[in-house]
Formats: structure tokens, sequence, C-alpha cells
């Protein structure tokens, strides 16, 4: 009974997801060549590791991951930790600040920030206004995907560290302050080994959405090097290339599967416990 | 056993909507293509298609956006192959496109020829707008340069290549032009630096006359022309992803000077996203790159009627002198068509000159060399 329930998604899911990165796959080794045969071959992939400029945009890629990744979780976990313990009204109003950029389109994010941070934006006029050197704008620069792609995905990762942070018990908290446990000591004997689940799931999903952005890197980055989704874009579109475009999706998708199996595993080892 | 074949029914139910729809194209629905920006866009909504959808009672316009030239050219194909099989190609007119595409389109007969389309209007259209009868010529515009006449008094505005490189580089960071492929204001830039290091000859390049070899011939000395300007651009060498970015780094005084569509800048000023005290100007040694945007019919449409209704209204005076008055661009037809107070207001827009360059394999490898060659900040010896 419950195997006919989940049919119908997995189903689903073998369709339109299995099957196209199967497809994918197998496309990129078995080249079709000039008679019309299919031949083994890897030189869509030796391409690809042999090319400078193809290989920058997938540096370019996982810097912005990592760096993106690392920001989002000094920013989030404060401000979680925060939501978790605080009392009174005033918790409300920042949850509700941290989960609005989830309710903006990433193309209007890209437009306002443009206007704010771009150059003589916003944040220039008022720093004029008060005598002080405009900022150095990151508008078109590597760092411009990284702060929209931060901003974006603080809602994601705030809620999944906060639902993390449901299963430290304040008794917990409070005993660790009674023996004279100081705030670092608190965060680091009783929160953080409860919570590295929810971290780990946490960048698994921030991670996922990093690598395949497409719209902020496109708007607010330098045209080269790209980030994977404007060049795989490009390279479909533009280049006329579906086989290097396939690759570089097939590429794309072996650095996230590393991630998937993070998060998988995290989710079956909380299973485990469970029972 | 009733709970089951409820939830199997529930599951081929839910499963049934997910399966992709056949799509037919609508009687009396000109499914009309397009990859123009938002301005054109604005243009049809607010213009034609309100003024021809009410001197054609019955007939409707359905307006689709299909991104840039290559999903529009994604739809042709599609048309094509629709052709071939004897089905419907779910589109009737393609607002700007080069009939030569789908490569061997033309000889398989897939346009309308309009000389034969008995268009009561036809005769009116400029004969120097006309490349083939497969295009219907109805609006042209032509890439220029703005910029801002504060910092840059008029009568020292660059009016040669050779003048405008000298003022990049004697005005670092006050320069910037789009990515070739986001844009044809920055697009129309690069090819102007083609055209400088292949004579100034724009006959030199045509639909057909593409190889890698001569391609590598005739576009490596440009690369080398942009990248010793990259420096002197904007953020040392940093290039917007659009034309509309390009006119907003203008409007934010952050440049001095872009490179822009005509239609879109006078609309832009018209409507005060730019100050009056922004200049115009064209090269003389030879024009930037412009063309006339040129309609296509697919024989094969299913609103074939009504699709040439469409075009023969497009040319029109009425139509003709919004796209000078509300559009900024010009006309498709012969000035001697249009009214004497116009064509005397519009004066500075008339083109002397338009060069043009071809698309197909020509754009994939200015677009795929530009960004392998100019787009990265690197040393590519190291």
């Amino acid at each position: 009974m419950g195997l006919l329930l989940v049919a119908a998604p997995v189903l689903l899911m073998v369709w339109l997801i299995m099957w196209p990165i199967i497809s994918a796959i197998i496309g990129t080794f078995w080249l079709e060549g000039a008679d019309g045969g299919r031949r083994f071959s890897l030189e869509s992939y030796a391409f690809f590791f042999s090319d400078r400029y193809s290989l920058d945009n997938l540096y370019i890629t996982l810097w912005t991951t990592v760096v993106t990744a690392a920001l989002l979780l000094a920013i989030c976990l404060p401000i979680a930790i925060y939501l978790r313990f605080a009392k009174g009204a005033l918790p409300a109003y920042v949850q509700g600040l941290a989960i609005f950029p989830m309710f903006v389109p990433s193309i209007i994010l890209a437009y306002a920030f443009i206007r704010t941070i771009g150059p003589n934006g916003t944040v220039d006029i008022l720093l004029n206004a008060v005598g002080l050197p405009k900022i150095r704008s990151p508008y078109l620069t590597p760092w411009g995907p990284v702060i929209g792609l931060v901003w974006d995905h603080i809602p994601l990762t705030v809620l999944i560290l906060l639902s993390g942070l449901g299963s430290v018990s304040t008794q917990s908290v409070d005993a660790a302050r009674d023996v004279g446990a100081g705030r670092l000591e608190v965060f680091w004997y009783i929160i953080l080994p409860r919570i590295g689940n929810s971290i780990l799931v946490a960048l698994s999903f921030a991670v996922l959405g990093i690598f395949s952005a497409f719209t902020l890197p496109y708007v607010l980055g330098p045209a080269a090097p790209e980030m994977m989704g404007p060049f795989m874009q490009r390279t479909f579109r533009d280049v006329g290339d579906p086989l290097a475009a396939t690759t570089q999706a097939v590429i794309a998708f072996g650095f996230c599967i590393l991630f998937g199996i993070f998060y998988v595993r995290s989710v079956a080892k909380n299973r485990g416990g469970a029972n | 056993m009733k709970r089951r074949e409820l939830l199997l029914a529930g599951a081929a139910a839910a499963g049934a909507t997910l399966l992709p729809r056949v799509a037919f194209a609508e009687a009396n629905r000109i499914d009309v293509y397009t990859s123009s920006d938002a301005n054109i866009t604005d243009f049809w909504a607010n213009s034609i298609i309100p003024g021809f959808q009410s001197a054609n009672p019955g007939l409707t316009v359905n307006w689709v956006d299909a991104g840039d030239g290559s999903g529009l050219l994604a739809i042709a194909e599609r048309a094509m192959a629709a052709m071939q099989t004897n089905k419907d190609p779910q589109s009737d007119f393609y607002e700007s496109f080069d009939a030569h595409l789908p490569v061997g389109g033309i000889e398989a007969g897939l346009w309308t020829d309009f000389t034969k389309a008995n268009l009561s209007n036809y005769s009116k259209v400029n004969p120097l707008a006309i490349q083939t009868p497969f295009g219907l010529p109805y609006r042209g515009s032509q890439v220029l340069l703005a910029y801002d006449t504060t910092k840059l008094p008029v009568e020292d505005a660059p009016k040669t290549w050779d003048d405008l490189v000298a003022w990049i580089k004697a005005n670092p960071g006050q320069f910037v032009y789009n990515r070739p492929d986001k844009g044809g204001s920055g697009g129309n830039f690069v090819r102007r630096a083609i055209h400088q290091v292949n004579g100034k000859d724009p006959s030199k390049f045509t639909t057909s006359n593409f190889t890698p070899e001569f391609g590598e011939q005739t576009l490596t000395p440009a690369w080398a022309l942009l990248n010793e300007l990259a420096p002197s651009l904007y953020e040392g060498g940093a290039y917007t992803s659009g034309n509309t970015q390009s006119i907003q780094l203008l409007s934010q005084s952050v440049v001095t000077m872009v490179p822009v569509w005509s239609d879109q800048i006078l609309q832009a000023i018209d409507q005060g996203v730019l100050p009056d005290t922004t200049g115009l100007v064209q090269l003389t040694d030879l024009a930037l790159c412009g063309d006339f945007s040129r309609a296509t019919i697919p024989v094969n449409a299913a609103n074939h009627e009504a699709a040439l209704k469409l075009a023969d209204y497009l040319l029109t005076e009425e139509v003709q002198s919004a796209i000078l008055t509300e559009l900024g661009g010009f006309p498709g037809v012969s000035w001697d068509y249009v009214s004497d107070e116009l064509r005397k207001k519009f004066a500075d827009i008339v083109p002397q000159s338009i060069p043009t360059f071809p698309g197909g394999d020509w754009e994939k490898a200015i677009n795929d060399g530009w960004y392998r060659n100019v787009a990265p900040n690197i040393d590519r010896n190291a």
C-alpha cells in the first residue's frame, strides 16, 4: 500500500529527473560520429579539462560556492541562535526580516542591488553625504554574485538551523550555565554537537543552490570567468553546442552529488538514530 | 479494494495533468514571436496591437517573447520541421528575424515571399532596406554613442574610430559596452572593431562566407584591438550584461559614454531616464552597425491570411509615424511616405549609411571568440 502511494512521485522522478540525467551522461560518452554511428569517447571531457577557459569557469564556481557557504554560515548561525533563545516581541520581527528574501525574485534583487551598492548607488550617495569616499563596488566582480547569493539563501539556511536548534533543550543550556560555562563554552560543548547535522543539511542545500545559480551571477557577475550556470546556458544557446553544454552539466552534477551524498547520509543517520 | 481503485484513479489523474499538453494554434489568433527588447514589447502592446485589433475585428495578436536570437531561431527551426511533416508550426509571425535562417529555409520554401503576397503597402518600403523578398523591413535602428555632455562637451565628442579609441584611453574607466551576445549595442560595438581591422569594409562578411579559417583570420586582430582597450574601460575591463545595464551606468553617471541603440536611447531621454544633457554621436568614418528589423511569415502558418494583414498594417502611415514618434526608430518605408513635419524633426537620426553584419555562424564565432579572448582579464601568455 505504502509503495503504491509513492509510486506516482517515484515514476515521475525517474521520468523527469533520473532518465534525463542518465541519458545526458551516456550522451557525453557515446558520441555520434560523422557516419551516424556511435562510439565511446572521452574527448568532450578531455576538452573541458584541458581548456583553460572552461577550467577558470569551474574554479570561479567552486570559489563562489565555498565563499558563499562560509559567509552564509557565519551570518545565519548567530541569527538562528538569537531566534532560538531570545524572548519577547523583537525576535518575531527579526525572523520576519530574515525570511523576507524568500519572497523577493532574484531578478528584482539583482537590479535593486545595482542601485544600492552598485557604482554611484544609494550607499555611495550616503557615504558621500557624510564626506566619506565611495565604496569599491562589487558589481561586475566575482563578489557581486557572492553578496546576492548570500542574501538570497539566508531564509532557507536560517530555517533549517532553527529547526535543528529545536533539539537543544533550554534545560541543558541552563544546566551548563549553572556549572559556570561561558557563552562560548555553551556554544561549543552544548549547542554545536546537537546541530551538526542541521549545519550539514543547511550547507548541502545552500551549496546545491549556489552551484546551479543563474540569474545573480548572470546580472551581477563579471563577463569572464562565468559561473557554470550562465556558462552552460551560453554554450547551449549561443554557441549551439549541446554536447559541450551537457558535458559541463555532468561535471557540475558530479560536484553537486558529493554534497547530495552528505545530505542523504546525514538523513539516513538521523533515521537510524530515531529507530 | 475500493480504496485501492480510488488511489489508482487518483494517481492516474494526477499523472495526466503533468503530461505535456499538445498545443494547437488558435484560429484568428496571430502568434507573433519576438526576441526584441522591452521597448519594442511596450510599443506593440500600446500601439500596434490595439490599432490592428480595432481595424480588424475578430483577429487577435498573441505576443510571445522568445528571449533572444537563439530562442527565436529555435522557434523558426520548429516551423521548418513542422513544414517537413505537415504539422502546425504554432507560430504565424516573426517580429524581427533573419530570413536566411534556419539554413536552407528559403530553399525549402519556408518563408512567405512578400513581393508576391499582394500587400497594398509593399511598394512603399524603402528599397535600401530590402535585402531579401522574404523579410519585410518595418522599422530600423542603429547603434550610436551616447555621452554625458556635462562631462564631455559636444564639440569634443569623438567622430571617428581613432578619435574614439584615443578618447577612451585618455579617460580610463569612462566607457563601457555590454557583452556582445547580451545586447546589440555592445554586439555592434564589437562588430565595429571587426570592421576597423578589416579595412572598414562591411561587404567582406556575408551570411554564407563564414569558415573557421576566415573567421580566425578576420576576428583575431579585432580581439587584439579590443584587448588593448580593456584596461581603459570601466573597472579596467568590466562588461555589462545588457543594453539596459549600460544605460543604467550612464544614468548613474558612472561612465561618460556607452554605445546604445538609437530607439532605446531616444525613448530613455524622452521618459526622463536620461537627462536632456545626453549627447548622441555617430562615427563618420564608418558608422556603427544597425539594421532594419525584418518581419517574416512562415508559409505554413495556421493564420497565414491574418499574418499578412498584420504585415500590411505595419507599413501604414499610422504605424510608420508612430515608429518615429513613439519608438524613436526609423521607418521601414521610404521617407516620401512620412509627413514633412516628422521628416524635419527627426533629421538627426536619419541614417546616412547603415553598415550591417550577417548573423548565423558569424554571430556564434564572434560571441564565443569574444568570451574566450576578450572577456577574461588574464594574461593569456601566463
